[in-house]
């Protein structure tokens, strides 16, 4: 059984309690418009051509088994991903997204910081993409870091079956659940999926006592007229440890325009200020609320 | 008097004549500076004044020094120097008093001992020690006393009359405290010229007076204190310690410790460096208060493991109290109680003995040849490594070698009664520190400059020639000769993909302590011609970049004439991994190793530490990082402003972290428009 990851984040401080190694699953179910993570929508590997980095030197032409005119134009679509390009690239230029890993392999990379785990209240956070998108490798990846004392956390969209849920509570800590808008069609305009499941999960893993930090991340102007509604219903759960109200940015175009995808990231600012008013939203319902930026 | 006129009564009087006179001759010129300086005041001024000495000491030293260059420096000494492979100096420039005797007796009490123990003098060299220390003790309060007439002239009452009693007594409240740790400052560094480096562990030294004042008016003369010190001009900084334990392991943090931190953080200080002395037994609160500090930007607090400094300092052959009462001098470097930390003597560069091996044993700047009998080519990389091992071995002799034959001569160099005269080995003795080697434990150091460089370098040489085969060493040889001239892909292969020390690679890691565990062996322990032995370090400060200039390519994709990596950290960029990967590197091997001093430099982005959480992290970081054995760490969390020059020159800034997309990333990787944004939105966060 393999996973497919398209990067490891070490000292992690952003998703979840204390000092965290960060696992990016690749792949995602959602299409969210602002998504910050470009290289982990796709189910598959992928190849991204950073330009500003690029000298020109054309060794990846040379190292190419095939020999392939490299016209350096993403998404690459006869690529085998033997990588020798990437290898080659002596700036960086090139990066590939998605490698598979083992479960052996995977621990071996998370574990390299356990000891700073253990001082910091920290752990492992699975996180994407989706990761329960993988579920079975997922779940196996969080029963092992389970039995070994590691704190497990994951980061989640929501939208997956039930079952993984059920599988894989034992094991977690605390679920990052992402709450993007209560209306479905604007969800749906927003993420390409109804939010249906998602708040079914959501109301799930609160019967069940699972610890959860609510993510909403505010785009001003698209999103942000859902706060009251999304509030008013999560006062309505329980297990609720913390709703953190994420500010948007537009810091992933470059990676979009690497991985030759559209960029769909909305062209609007959302201030510390937009933030603030949200935290009071939450805070009036008696939420836990407080400001991504200030975390 | 006028500083032209103080300068040659100094000068004439300070010739070296023979041994037995520098003493007599430095007490002369101290005693007449004294009597004949000019004093200015400020009206910032609180506790003391200004005077028109300082330096005059340090240039009769420098006199001494020059007429014995010609004697001392062989020209194996000078070739070291030439190509800066390896040096030697003397090193008067990193010294704690023991502050305790300071405060305890104070200036008055300290010229009553001296007074006490001249009677018991017999020897000659007893007789002229205590004598020259009384004659000096006695200007010393001819002075306080012409100072307090200044001070109550120009209004300063409360500086005068405290002045006044110090003429007296010990001091017997904080501001007394405070003005004679100030004075005896300007004493030991300004009159003296004998570098003063720490003002000791000031919780506990203050704790008894803090105690017996109401607190408001202990904080403000607190922070009046730190600004006076901020203005004193020093160079590298003063630094002052907190924290720390007693002989039992048993905490000395005290309500003191947290005033003075917090006093730290408010301060608008760039001259002064705090210390904070740590293990399992200090407080989390005050670790984590350090950190918040940091975090609003006071970038010179370093934090020390007791547990790694003492073991070093015992593994030398301190006595337990003496280890556990250490004293941490200039940026780094832990001394003894009773010992003269000359952490600044002897340097070695790692980078170089690499480049001699690839040059047939010659200096690729110079042509001067620096090894004989070094092959050509190697059959494997172990026979290369073993080669390079020898010869970094030669370098790390000579540097020794070129140290000792000027510590042979401190009774021709420099003389110094104030400093010698809290030790108690020094008062006991009836010797000085310098001229008689007087010191409880007179050792010496060398400092290994550019080890990442090294390793780096090494990983390089072995996977481009003998793993990957991919060019053969002749050629390898030749392209660093050719400083990387029409290979620039090659280097940046080598530079941005290589595998590197700071990535927390194991197999890279291994190399490093090879390196540290064979220098510590020759090194630590080794007589040197004091009485004393030789401590090994690894920090290279400012250094780097004089020895980089001198040092041709390496094959870790750095260029000719760069610097080379910065103390026991990695080469800029390597730490790609992140902060965690780095702290495993750099504590691959125990720090007690290189008790003359060692560090990590972390450089991160203030909002890679955002909230409760970025606090808890860097926490666990330095928790882990001593834990693993580590001796410092040294934390830089940087701003707006530093983001707006990394973008200017992304080169200078290579691993600077900033958080992206939930997580850190480096800055540089950033393209022109992210930049823009980030620091347009990192501004808006200041402005909240």
């Amino acid at each position: 059984m393999k996973g497919l990851i398209s990067g490891i984040k070490r000292m992690e401080i952003h998703d979840g309690d204390g000092l965290r190694t960060t696992v990016f699953f690749k792949g995602c179910p959602l299409k969210c418009i602002w998504c910050h993570n470009p290289e982990s929508i796709d189910f598959s590997k992928q190849l991204a051509y950073f330009q500003e980095k690029c000298i020109g030197c054309e060794s990846c032409v040379s190292a190419c088994k095939e020999k392939s005119p490299f016209a350096l134009n993403p998404p690459f679509p006869d690529c085998s991903f033997c990588l020798d390009c990437v290898n080659a690239c002596p700036t960086n230029a090139l990066i590939a997204y998605g490698k598979e890993y083992t479960l052996d392999e995977l621990l071996s990379a998370v574990l390299q910081d356990e000891p700073f785990f253990k001082n910091g209240n920290g752990g492992v956070t699975l996180s994407g993409g989706e990761c329960l998108a993988q579920p079975k490798f997922a779940v196996a990846f969080a029963k092992r870091l389970s039995e070994k004392g590691i704190s497990v956390y994951v980061d989640t969209c929501g939208y997956v079956k039930q079952d993984v849920f059920t599988e894989i509570l034992p094991f977690i800590d605390t679920f990052l659940y992402d709450v993007k808008a209560f209306d479905n069609d604007l969800h749906t305009r927003l993420t390409g999926k109804g939010n249906r499941l998602i708040l079914e999960n959501l109301s799930y893993l609160s019967r069940q006592n699972a610890r959860i930090e609510i993510r909403y991340p505010l785009i001003q102007g698209v999103n942000s007229d859902e706060t009251e509604k999304i509030a008013a219903y999560l006062s309505t759960l329980c297990g609720i440890t913390k709703v953190k109200v994420l500010q948007y940015h537009a810091f992933a175009a470059s990676r979009y325009q690497a991985l030759g995808m559209k960029n769909t990231l909305p062209d609007v600012k959302t201030t510390f200020d937009d933030v603030e008013r949200a935290v009071q939203g939450f805070k009036k319902h008696g939420l836990p609320a407080v400001n991504g930026i200030n975390e | 008097m006028n500083r032209e006129a103080l300068a040659n009564f100094v000068f004439n009087n300070g010739a070296i004549e023979n041994e037995s006179s520098v003493f007599e001759k430095d007490c002369e010129n101290i005693a007449y500076l004294l009597d004949h300086c000019e004093i200015t005041i400020s009206q910032n001024d609180r506790f003391f004044v200004k005077t028109n000495v300082k330096r005059l000491q340090a240039e009769v030293l420098h006199k001494r020094y020059a007429a014995l260059i010609k004697e001392i420096k062989t020209v194996e000494i000078q070739n070291g120097e030439r190509t800066r492979a390896y040096t030697g100096i003397f090193d008067f420039g990193h010294t704690s008093p023991i502050w305790q005797n300071v405060l305890n007796l104070g200036i008055v009490g300290l010229r009553n001992e001296l007074m006490q123990r001249a009677k018991n003098g017999t020897s000659e060299k007893q007789k002229r020690f205590y004598a020259g220390c009384v004659r000096i003790y006695d200007a010393a309060l001819r002075f306080l006393a012409r100072v307090s007439e200044f001070a109550l002239n120009a209004g300063k009452t409360e500086m005068a009359e405290g002045l006044h009693n110090l003429c007296k007594r010990a001091p017997s409240n904080l501001f007394e405290a405070l003005q004679t740790i100030i004075v005896f400052y300007n004493l030991q560094h300004d009159f003296e010229c004998t570098n003063l480096r720490t003002l000791g562990r000031l919780d506990g030294l203050l704790y008894p007076h803090y105690t017996a004042t109401e607190k408001t008016f202990a904080a403000k003369m607190l922070q009046d204190f730190i600004n006076e010190i901020d203005r004193l001009e020093a160079p590298s900084n003063i630094p002052f310690a907190i924290g720390g334990t007693d002989e039992h392991g048993n905490t000395l943090v005290n309500p003191l410790s947290y005033e003075l931190l917090d006093l730290y953080a408010n301060a608008e200080t760039t001259n002064t460096k705090l210390h904070i002395l740590c293990d399992q037994t200090t407080p989390e609160d005050l670790v984590k208060q350090a950190f918040r500090c940091i975090r609003l930007g006071k970038n010179s607090i370093v934090f020390i493991s007791n547990d790694t400094a003492i073991k070093g300092l015992k593994a030398l052959g301190a006595a337990h109290n003496d280890a556990t009462n250490y004293h941490v001098v200039g940026c780094y470097e832990c001394g003894a109680q009773g010992e003269v930390t000359c952490s600044c003597n002897a340097r070695v560069n790692v980078p170089k003995a690499l480049e001699i091996v690839l040059n047939s044993g010659v200096d690729t700047y110079t042509g001067i040849s620096l090894a004989e009998n070094i092959p050509g080519s190697f059959a494997s990389f172990d026979e290369l490594y073993a080669v390079f091992e020898k010869v970094l071995l030669t370098f790390t002799k000579r540097a020794i070698f070129a140290t000792d034959r000027w510590e042979e001569k401190y009774p021709l160099l420099h003389a110094s009664p104030f400093f010698s005269s809290t030790y108690p080995s020094a008062m006991e003795k009836g010797g000085d520190i310098y001229c008689d080697y007087a010191a409880k434990y007179n050792n010496s150091s060398i400092n290994a400059i550019g080890l990442a460089t090294a390793v780096d370098s090494l990983v390089a040489i072995q996977k481009l020639v003998y793993i990957d085969k991919k060019y053969t060493l002749a050629q390898l040889k030749k392209i660093l000769q050719n400083d990387w001239e029409n290979e620039e892909i090659l280097r940046l292969t080598v530079k941005n993909n290589y595998p590197k020390y700071g990535m927390g690679d194991p197999t890279v890691d291994e190399l490093a302590k090879r390196i540290v565990e064979r220098l510590a062996r020759y090194v630590n322990g080794r007589k040197n011609v004091k009485g004393g032995v030789w401590r090994l370090g690894t920090f290279s400060i400012d250094w780097r970049w004089n020895f980089g200039e001198h040092t041709h390519a390496t094959a870790n994709g750095r260029k000719a004439g760069e610097t080379l990596s910065q103390n026991t950290s990695a080469t800029f960029g390597a730490d790609k991994e992140g902060a965690t990967a780095h702290l495993l590197s750099v504590s691959a091997f125990s720090h007690a190793l290189t008790p003359n001093g060692s560090v990590a430099d972390i450089d991160l982005h203030v909002s890679a530490l955002q909230g409760e959480n970025g606090i808890n992290a860097m926490y666990s970081t330095l928790k882990t990082y001593f834990e693993r054995g580590g001796l410092a760490v040294h934390y830089n969390v940087l701003d707006t402003e530093v983001l707006k020059k990394a973008k200017e020159r992304p080169s200078a800034y290579p691993n600077l972290q900033v958080r992206l997309c939930g997580w850190n990333v480096l800055f540089s990787s950033l393209n022109e428009k992210e930049k823009d944004e980030f620091i347009a939105r990192s501004l808006e966060k200041e402005n909240v």
